[in-house]
């Protein structure tokens, strides 16, 4: 089941075209990166499904409806900043989300702020807040009465270092307990250490979206070394199925077609060919190479 | 509704601002109301001066009956400061950006208007509420002509429907513009320059379109009182005679206002 599907979203600002036929689902229970660099949309794209903007065109829905006035009660947010009303407090902010989403009780406020480290600072006035308690607050309103969704857009913002660290581990746990988290997000590392569905985006275009595994499975990587390197460039490209290769400092970077990496096989085709190889690794692909290669940086 | 209405109490009962302009405007009605009080007894009551043979011919304009219309007159001039709480609860929630919060958070759009709508008509019944209070405090049964005994309690509507409207269009600026000073300035320039000066100049040429400037349209409802009107007592009768089809007027402008408002945050980004 999907818990949310988004078809053919466009959204334009004057001429500039925020958003151009965006469309994906996010299955239930994901942890669902929305990747992108600084003005590739993502934000407007979170906006729209949220009802904060108006889509030019196409159309989304929610745990499979599509026009409810309350799906947006049952999803936990935190959306570009936080907005709280500066001279209330942290629980007194907190009281009036949980007033207008129902989620939670006075008790759940609390533990909200537990969650978050801010429950000693509960009294304080939110404009008294440096930008990581702000932001810790709005992880805090976005959790507010444990709602089975969340939609986080750059949770990390403003974080120090064991902020960025505690923030990774909670989304974890709510994946674990069975949540499904839409996070936006331009910190790939981080989404690759957390999520399980990633769509990629680039100047209002969806480049890709699917299973993190997908994503980044398109083509294998694998790593050789020998002693005479330029000697074994030359002769590599001979290696059946070879798309390209490189050379990275003291090794070749291999391409290969998706799962035809044998790595015995190129140990020997090496060894036939008279190079020893001291280096031989099946390369994970990562996250980062996949994005640049993708949004063509 | 009760819950938007709580919801907004939560939003404002903590607000330094909003209860300092509500102290200064819980002030300001009394304080005007009572130096012109003063003032009329002073010059009126003084046997030096022909202070009582005029107050023998224009009555007492603080006698009971009477003092519902020149009480809200006076009073209408202060409308600004409750104008400024509007501006400010309206403009706070852009600034802050809690109004797309509010949304995210489950509201409809239509659910935050309408609770900043019913913080216009709160507003709205504590001002004339005010303005009663003056009123009794204010009055007295000295000085009341015999042939004036009509009841003009009705002003106490027309005081409400005026503070609303006026204070919808301090809410309009507010919600358009955005910024709470810009949309303050615009609010102060609007109705205490531009209208005022372009009614005056439309009326000198003979033009009635001044009537239905956006604040002249309520104003007029409550025109300047006998003890004014009675140096021209055919134009005071003129201006008493039109206030209910201002009213009517008042009704419909300030409606219309309020389907904008509607219309367009249900159609515009937050």
């Amino acid at each position: 089941m999907n818990i949310l599907e988004i078809q053919n979203i466009h959204k334009a600002y004057g001429p500039t075209k925020a958003l151009n036929g965006v469309g994906f689902a996010v299955p239930k229970g994901a942890i669902f990166g929305l990747l992108g660099p600084n003005g590739s949309g993502k934000t407007t794209l979170l906006s729209i499904i949220l009802d904060v903007l108006k889509a030019d065109q196409g159309a989304f829905s929610w745990f499979g409806q599509n026009s409810s006035t309350d799906f947006r009660k049952r999803i936990g947010t935190l959306l570009e900043t936080p907005n709280f009303y500066h001279y209330l407090s942290a629980e007194q902010n907190l009281e009036i989300t949980r007033r207008i989403s129902g989620r939670g009780t006075k008790e759940d406020i609390a533990k909200a702020l537990r969650k978050v480290n801010l429950y000693e600072r509960r009294k304080g006035k939110f404009s008294s807040y440096s930008l990581g308690m702000k932001q810790r607050l709005a992880i805090a309103a976005a959790l507010l009465g444990d709602p089975t969704v969340l939609v986080l857009d750059e949770p990390t913002n403003g974080l120090d270092p064991v902020g960025i660290a505690e923030i990774r581990a909670l989304i974890t746990e709510l994946s674990n307990n069975g949540h499904t988290v839409i996070m936006a997000s331009h910190l790939l590392d981080e989404v690759e250490k957390v999520c399980t569905h990633v769509a990629i985006m680039k100047s209002g275009n969806l480049l890709q979206s699917g299973a993190v595994a997908e994503v980044l499975s398109s083509d294998d990587l694998v790593e050789v070394g020998a002693e005479n390197l330029n000697g074994l460039a030359r002769v590599i490209t001979q290696l059946p199925g070879l798309i390209r290769h490189t050379v990275e400092s003291d090794k070749l970077l291999l391409t290969l077609p998706n799962g035809s990496s044998n790595l015995e096989r190129i140990n020997r085709f090496c060894f036939e060919h008279g190079f020893v190889l001291n280096h031989l690794y099946l390369k994970k692909q990562r996250l980062e190479a996949r994005f640049f290669e993708l949004t063509n940086n | 509704m009760t819950n938007l209405l709580k919801i907004e109490w939560l939003k404002i009962k903590a607000y330094p601002a909003f209860w300092w302009v509500l102290g200064v405007t819980a002030l300001a009605y009394p304080g005007i109301n009572y130096a012109m009080f003063s003032f009329y007894n002073r010059i009126l009551n003084d046997p030096k001066t022909v202070g009582p043979a005029i107050k023998t011919m224009i009555g007492n304009p603080f006698s009971y009956n009477e003092v519902w219309h020149t009480v809200g007159y006076f009073s209408s001039w202060f409308i600004l400061f409750p104008a400024i709480i509007v501006i400010m609860l309206i403009t706070n929630e852009y600034t802050f950006r809690t109004n797309r919060q509010n949304v995210i958070d489950g509201w409809t759009r239509k659910q935050f208007l309408t609770a900043k709508f019913l913080d216009v008509c709160i507003i709205s019944v504590l001002i004339t509420i005010l303005y009663f209070l003056v009123c009794l405090l204010i009055r007295t049964n000295e000085g009341a002509l015999g042939g004036e005994g009509t009841n003009k309690m009705y002003f106490i509507g027309y005081f409400l429907l005026l503070t609303f409207s006026q204070l919808s269009l301090a809410f309009f600026i507010g919600f358009l513009v955005r910024k709470s000073f810009i949309a303050l300035s615009l609010y102060l320039f609007l109705s205490m320059i531009l209208e005022p000066l372009l009614t005056g100049i439309l009326e000198r040429l003979n033009l009635k379109i001044g009537q239905f400037f956006p604040f002249e349209i309520s104003d007029r409802m409550i025109p300047p009182p006998a003890f004014f009107g009675r140096f021209s007592p055919e134009k005071y009768q003129q201006a008493m005679d039109s206030t209910f089809t201002h009213c009517i007027y008042t009704v419909i402008f300030t409606l219309l206002v309020w389907l904008f408002c509607f219309r367009l945050n249900a159609k515009r980004d937050l």
